[in-house]
């Protein structure tokens, strides 16, 4: 019992709950701008995974992580705008969609993964290191579990109280948001819904893709086959769980890291839990949290609805 | 309502639809095939070959068709109700998982009996999997969309922790599988060509058409896939119905697990299924959500991968060219019928909300 209080008092399951979150936090960002203006993207784990799989490609050729970060982003958005295309444009099933693009990119990446490099064996590639912050670094506790970090976690909690203030406190924001609430009085007011629709989607394609970036580019350094694991559905759990909010998804995100450094420092010590039975526990957690708190969320009113004019 | 999903095509337009998806598929994977340096000819002779080519190969076709035809006929009824079960890869492994333990702890019975207990228990263990993301759906209002894929994850790693450690195969070297079934518990083949598991295929495939076509239950299914507010006022128990579509896919998905190991692999692992889950939903969605769509989706896509692994060796295409040429093919699959999601989904969104006003 003790040496299980022993690592949740470690800073170091603190640090590494703050990297293990990272990448669900850029995608539940991503998402909450979709689902506030009524997409619901299931396709968040192809996103992902495909900016992790172009992020270590782009890091590979250019031998820089802030070029890798910048392609793999872009490949996402080649994704999302596929999605934006079909559900928002020829009214397809938004979560048909989604299911059909995940797939798809487990295959695509898989594939040209073993068609650059012999049997799949992508090398690793100079990704984000962490770093100490001068001074900052040195403060007892705090120091190390904040500021001996990479640098894009400092980017994470920029774009997370960005989101919320352009959600919430700008003109741009509401049109969105309106679109998700109620497209035809939106389009009646002068509010070019499938535009918003489409911005909404492009931004949740870029974040999303940084966080397959931060996956690949910030953890392992190299790509493995379908490496998302899941993480793209547990950001669209964290994002019901966050009540829309991108603030509240900054803790979310953060719960679930936790619970991911924890299953992973344990198996580190003398405790004899079976690795296996903790590396479900972060599907476990997001299961009963989910239940814990889906009575009091309320999504966007016209959440995964198609709009056509007509 | 999703007319796009439950709709009767025309025969000819779907088969007008499969040619050109194959067309399409065949001219985007000779892409792949040339960049591998494959002989383009020999490689689409030899897939033909493998997949009808002889007895032997009409059998392994068939029985690649078996799990992932079992699984989309679980998520097609789902579907119906207008319910995403992506957690056939979980219910697989459940039901698996049952079937293995039934199977290996009851080995002293006759083989027929072995053979019926180990498909019951698959479908138990299923049907759980499948029962709590409903419970959670219909109790608490859970998105079975996320609730099955985070079981999917606890279910294979329930069977990874298993089969490395209380369950595993102590001759086995390491390995992360379970013993051997016994020889009597395998599913028999008819004539050398037919699998059991293909006439389990025909029979659950009726089954969801009489439960669809021809039952209350069915009615309620499809009531709910035409709108949740039109089926609250018509009386409809919409949380039951709702929990027992996930129930019935999990019963299916867990039937696929166990068929699959009895039938085919033997033993249970934790890479016991290849994605069958996802390529369930696919076929599915192909099938239009209906049990005969789906049937004839799955035995289409089962074929197509048996040609291709059986041609991998011969005409030298790579693991990774073999999956793209199938998912291009599927991905195809579903650009051909995007008119149609599209057009029912318009006129489905106009009923609905009148009906709301």
């Amino acid at each position: 019992m003790s040496e299980f209080l022993d690592v949740l008092g470690s800073t170091a399951l603190y640090a590494t709950a703050i990297r293990l979150a990272l990448p669900i936090l850029f995608a539940a960002l991503g998402e909450v701008f979709a689902e506030r203006a009524g997409l619901v993207n299931v396709g968040l784990e192809g996103m992902m995974l495909m900016g992790a799989f172009a992020g270590v490609i782009g890091a590979h050729y250019t031998g820089n992580p802030w070029l890798g970060a910048l392609i793999g982003m872009a490949a996402a958005v080649v994704i999302a705008a596929i999605q934006a295309g079909v559900s928002i444009n020829l009214s397809g099933d938004q979560i048909v969609v989604g299911i059909a693009l995940n797939l798809a990119v487990l295959g695509v990446t898989s594939f040209l993964a073993r068609a650059i490099w012999e049997g799949g064996d992508v090398p690793k590639v100079d990704g984000f290191s962490a770093f100490s912050m001068p001074l900052l670094s040195g403060i007892p506790g705090l120091g190390p579990i904040l500021f001996k970090q990479s640098a894009l976690i400092y980017v994470a909690i920029a774009a997370a109280v960005l989101s919320w203030w352009v959600l919430t406190r700008t003109s741009w924001g509401l049109r969105l948001r309106a679109c998700g609430e109620d497209p035809r009085s939106a389009d009646s007011l002068g509010i070019p819904v499938f535009a918003y629709r489409w911005k909404a989607m492009i931004i949740c394609g870029a974040l999303a893709g940084l966080g397959g970036v931060f996956l690949s580019l910030g953890q392992l350094f190299t790509f493995s086959d379908n490496m998302s694991g899941g993480r793209g559905f547990i950001a669209l759990a964290v994002v019901i769980i966050a009540r829309w909010s991108p603030l509240r998804a900054l803790g979310a995100a953060f719960l679930f890291g936790a619970f991911e450094a924890f299953a992973l420092r344990v198996q580190v010590t003398d405790i004899d839990v079976p690795a296996e039975l903790m590396l479900a526990l972060p599907y476990v957690v997001t299961l009963l949290v989910y239940a814990g708190v889906v009575g009091r969320s309320r999504p966007p009113k016209s959440l995964g609805r198609e709009y056509s004019r007509g | 309502m999703r007319r796009a999903l439950t709709g009767r095509g025309d025969t000819v337009m779907l088969i007008v639809r499969t040619a050109a998806a194959l067309v399409g598929a065949a001219l985007v994977g000779a892409i792949f095939l040339l960049s591998d340096g494959v002989d383009l000819i020999f490689a689409f002779e030899e897939i033909l070959n493998q997949s009808v080519g002889s007895s032997f190969a009409i059998k392994n076709s068939l029985i690649d068709a078996v799990p992932i035809t079992l699984v989309g006929l679980g998520v097609a009824v789902a579907f119906r109700a207008g319910i995403f079960n992506l957690g056939g890869e979980g219910q697989i492994y459940m039901g698996a998982l049952a079937a293995v333990l039934v199977v290996l702890n009851l080995s002293g019975l006759p083989g027929p009996l072995l053979i019926l207990l180990g498909l019951a228990a698959g479908m138990v263990g299923g049907g759980l999997w499948g029962g709590i993301a409903g419970g959670l759906r219909s109790r608490l209002g859970l998105s079975e969309i996320i609730t099955t894929i985070m079981l999917n994850f606890i279910a294979f790693w329930i069977v990874s922790y298993l089969v490395r450690g209380p369950i595993q195969d102590p001759g086995g070297a390491g390995y992360p599988y379970t013993e051997e079934i016994p020889a009597k518990a395998e599913l028999p083949v008819i004539g050398g060509m037919i699998p059991f598991g293909a006439i389990l295929l025909i029979v659950a495939a009726a089954v969801v058409w009489v439960l669809l076509e021809r039952t209350r239950m069915g009615i309620s299914i499809k009531s709910l896939g035409a709108g949740e507010a039109a089926g609250r006022f018509a009386g409809l128990k919409v949380e039951r119905t709702g929990f027992n579509v996930l129930l019935i896919a999990g019963l299916l998905g867990g039937l696929a697990g166990a068929a699959s190991l009895l039938g085919n692999e033997g033993r249970l692992s934790d890479f016991f299924s290849p994605g069958w889950g996802f390529i369930g939903v696919m076929t599915a969605l192909i099938g239009r959500g209906t049990a005969v769509g789906t049937l004839v989706a799955g035995l289409m896509i089962g074929f197509l991968t048996s040609g291709i692994s059986g041609a991998q060796s011969a005409a030298g295409i790579p693991t990774a060219t073999a999956q793209i040429l199938l998912g291009v093919f599927v991905l195809f699959l579903i650009i051909v019928n995007t008119d149609i999601v599209v057009r029912h989904l318009r006129r489905a969104a106009f009923s609905l909300r009148r009906a709301e006003r």
